[in-house]
């Protein structure tokens, strides 16, 4: 698809060993951590804005897709080059540019893995708080074309709460800068909440501005185990209105739950309906009162068992219960479908319901757990990707989950995009007119449909 | 592994990413091929027929330093360095291995007599003023490349191989264990030292120790694919310590040891299982067999310590040799970052791949020096080859020793 000539000019650009052209290499960037996979034309290695810049321009001069790439550890098919094109892999830009304590931001270039700049920040002091589940491989700028989210989210919000600034080569290959180190900043629309999230399809993001607080002095665990699921939502409700906001709240349904017990021997009761895995953090002096707060809440609404962790060894043992759940859950079936919808917090053990039902009328294997803080569930299908059949049980399965997060007043994804595992079921949330809206501003930025074409919007290259 | 039992693992990959947070080539290169991940992708595509075994193929799978980072941290419990061998050997049926490779694995190492000539023969190279000559004369740059510097990565061979040096028997008035010692090809050929320090550690511990005749281990030619020179390779050694007699077999060479380990299913035989389960490393016979006894000499040295990856996730031996060292009188103990990562040594990777290598060495060569020790002390003789030409590349005051030699000096 690319001719030669194209070829050579973006080896001109970049340099010839950072273009990779042999098929045993594509095809190590046709994947994601969806189960998909789709082979790019080549792939360039950029080490700046200007390098990045100069391939979109050749790509609108030449027409052919661009699709930005960080760790490729997203979940919903953002990186995967469904139409071929140019992949550009941004990790190369992976230099931490400045640690400001004195104004509390961080100013990173896009490839530049998240847990190290989290690293960067805890030594002076700094705390940047969103830990999506990959963060000790997943890239910064991908966090920020996702908004990944995170078990934290609840008390400390999601990626965009931390986009201060950003700097984007457009589609058009322009360079712009938006916000920078100021908290407040209205002057126009806000293009950083526009980019932040917007998957690679409006601009390819090379620098952002990252907000820091004070990192919390300590932290508790507590684990709390329920007969009844809807015991464990009302604590969680209980304990907010005591003033007390977790900074994480994670789920694990039955199912989960008798999976890690199989496959670890934690020692986690089989016969629970839910765990709830409860740990706050701030000044050291008012953890344990928050603790024991948060225990006597979870006993009164119905908990059959509460632990709170009194050393580091305890924290850990009650941490590896969550820590097994992803091998466990393959131990079932190999190919694991993760979605991420979210529903308002009390919605929660409805939607459990909901998913159950679905499970046992297409015959699918299916885990639930998540962040009961902020309602986001991931309902995790077991299924074999060779079982052609059972694929399609699934992908009909997946259609109706969407359609009863909606109905019950939540969203297709909390935290992990819509990019092509979720664009068939985009208008069910949106409606029409929402689409719409989208799509104009996606033709506008990007009239030739160079940027990361066939994400979001499922139909674009049809219509 | 056949074909089905890897697809059965292949299938469990999610690409999570999981093993691009710990593989050392990836976290110098960043390139997707280079990590687990990637690697399992081509050899699913290979399976599947969408892939030959290509050129491309060959070197990507030979870009592997078989460290088991990915292995031990995979959520799905893939044995990835397992599957990169099987690759490996399917590549080498198919597309042979190299003609030097096949010599050395078919011939040399399967004959003690031709490999001691060998050996006397690199040792002459550097006595003679040959490899002064050469090194002055910068000749090998003149081939372009590296091999200037590889050259100086070979190590230096001893006169006379260890083995010709000591008794083959060496009784203890009331000895508790009969040991025999796994000496190692490096150990017998380039670090007698190792060897004499083995001797005199265990010389102070109620222990019969045997040195049987013996071959390499085979792990040089099953990294490369050719598992029959490895199988024939552990015949011979099973045969040998068979006849010894022994309670216990230990090796100073964390390779070896993963490697003899590995006979068991290797080989398959009784004989071969009964061999396994007596290989324990050095620091492990020290630690649980007998009870360590330090001589009274003090040892006035700060130390860290290398965790070589095949005793570490390859054997699983992680607190032993910590131990041993704080046991020492005198020494102080500072634990390095990242003390288990790979030093970038994997067997003759860093002669193959010498750049690539030596960006993994220099990250553990910074990791030691920011302990301040004088000293950091490691279970492998093939990462003390790497780690003391990166510290001396590097300029840094620190000397690498064997946990043997660093234990001996208390005596």
């Amino acid at each position: 698809m690319l001719s030669n000539a194209v070829i050579n000019e973006i080896k001109q650009i970049v340099g010839v060993e950072y273009v990779l052209t042999t098929k045993e290499e594509l095809l190590c960037y046709a994947y994601d951590s969806t189960p998909n996979a789709f082979l790019p034309d080549l792939v360039v290695r950029p080490c700046s804005t200007a390098e990045v810049q100069k391939i979109i321009k050749l790509a609108n001069e030449h027409l052919f897709p661009v699709v930005p790439r960080g760790a490729g550890t997203g979940l919903s098919g953002g990186s995967l080059p469904v139409a071929g094109g140019v992949v550009v892999d941004l990790t190369r830009m992976n230099k931490i540019l400045e640690i400001d304590a004195e104004n509390l931001v961080a100013v990173v270039e896009p490839g530049v893995i998240t847990y190290s700049i989290q690293e960067e920040a805890e030594k002076i002091g700094l705390f940047y708080p969103p830990d999506p589940a990959s963060l000790k491989t997943s890239t910064i700028g991908g966090n920020v074309a996702e908004c990944a989210g995170g078990p934290r989210a609840f008390k400390y919000g999601v990626t965009r709460d931390y986009v201060l600034g950003l700097e984007v080569v457009t589609p058009a290959g322009d360079v712009i800068s938006t916000g920078g180190k100021t908290v407040k900043s209205v002057t126009g629309y806000d293009l950083i909440r526009l980019y932040t999230g917007s998957e690679g399809t409006l601009g390819i993001i090379t620098k952002i501005y990252l907000r820091l607080i004070p990192k919390p002095e300590s932290k508790k665990t507590l684990m709390a185990v329920y007969n009844n699921l809807k015991d464990a939502a009302q604590s969680v409700t209980s304990i907010i209105r005591q003033g007390i906001i977790p900074v994480t709240l994670e789920m694990m349904d039955d199912r989960t739950i008798q999976c890690v017990e199989k496959h670890k021997h934690l020692g986690l009761p089989l016969d629970a309906e839910a765990i709830l895995i409860i740990e706050v953090d701030g000044p050291r002096v008012l953890l344990d009162s928050q603790t024991a707060e948060i225990a006597e809440q979870c006993r009164s609404c119905g908990a059959r068992d509460v632990k709170v962790a009194e050393s580091e060894d305890d924290r850990d043992r009650i941490w590896a219960a969550r820590r097994a759940v992803s091998a466990a859950v393959v131990q079932i079936k190999p190919t694991k479908i993760s979605e991420d919808v979210s529903v308002p917090r009390m919605a929660i053990p409805e939607m459990v319901k909901r998913l159950k039902e679905i499970a046992s009328r297409y015959q699918l294997e299916l885990v639930i757990f998540g962040h009961a803080g902020d309602g986001n569930l991931h309902p995790n299908i077991l299924c074999n990707k060779q079982d052609k059949e059972e694929m399609q049980r699934v992908e009909k399965a997946i259609g109706e989950l969407f359609q009863a997060a909606v109905d019950l007043g939540g969203t297709l994804s909390g935290e992990h995009g819509i990019g092509t595992m979720k664009a068939p079921y985009l208008k069910l949330e949106t409606g029409e007119a929402g689409y719409a809206v989208m799509k104009n501003i996606k033709q506008a930025l990007d009239p030739n449909n160079i940027l990361n074409p066939g994400k979001i919007f499922w139909s674009d290259s049809n219509e | 592994m056949n074909k089905e039992t890897m697809q059965k693992y292949l299938d469990r990959c999610s690409k999570c990413g999981g093993c691009m947070a710990v593989c050392p080539l990836y976290g110098e290169t960043h390139v997707e091929p280079l990590v687990a991940r990637g690697k399992l992708f081509l050899i699913s595509n290979y399976l599947e027929g969408n892939l030959d075994l290509s050129c491309k193929m060959k070197e990507l799978m030979s870009l592997c330093l078989l460290c088991k980072a990915c292995t031990v941290q995979c959520p799905n419990s893939i044995p990835v360095d397992e599957l990169v061998l099987s690759i490996r050997q399917e590549i080498a049926h198919e597309k042979g291995i190299s003609f030097v490779k096949k010599n050395v694995f078919q011939h040399l190492l399967q004959n003690n007599g031709r490999l001691t000539t060998a050996a006397k023969c690199a040792y002459l190279y550097q006595q003679s003023g040959l490899q002064w000559l050469v090194r002055k004369s910068r000749l090998l740059e003149l081939g372009g490349g590296d091999l200037g510097k590889k050259e100086n990565l070979l190590p230096k061979m001893a006169k006379v191989p260890f083995r010709a040096q000591v008794p083959h028997l060496l009784p203890a008035a009331n000895p508790r264990v009969k040991v025999a010692y796994y000496t190692g090809c490096l150990t017998n050929y380039v670090f007698p030292e190792t060897g004499h320090a083995v001797l005199k550690v265990l010389k102070n511990h109620p222990l019969d120790i045997v040195i049987p005749d013996q071959w390499c281990c085979g792990i040089p030619a099953l990294a490369s694919g050719d598992e029959e020179s490895a199988v024939k390779l552990a015949q011979k050694n099973i045969e040998a310590f068979q006849k010894a007699g022994v309670d216990v077999i230990i090796t100073d060479c964390a390779s070896c040891g993963s490697m003899l380990r590995e006979y068991a299913e290797l080989v398959g035989t009784p004989q071969a299982r009964a061999f396994s389960e007596k290989v324990v490393d050095f620091s492990e016979l020290l630690d649980d067999v007998v009870d360590f006894q330090p001589g009274e000499k003090e040892v006035n040295h700060i130390v860290t310590y290398h965790d070589p990856c095949h005793l570490r996730r390859g054997q699983g031996v992680k607190e032993a040799p910590r131990r041993l060292i704080k046991a020492v009188p005198g020494v102080t103990f500072r634990e390095m970052k990242e003390a288990d990562r790979c030093c970038g040594a994997a067997g003759s990777f860093n002669l193959t791949y010498y750049e690539l290598a030596s960006k993994v060495g220099h990250r553990k060569a910074q990791n030691i020096n920011d302990t301040g020790a004088q000293t950091v002390v490691t279970g492998c003789p093939s990462c003390i080859t790497q780690i003391d030409h990166m510290l001396k590349r590097e300029n840094l005051p620190v000397q690498v020793m064997h946990l043997a030699e660093l234990l001996s000096m208390t005596y």
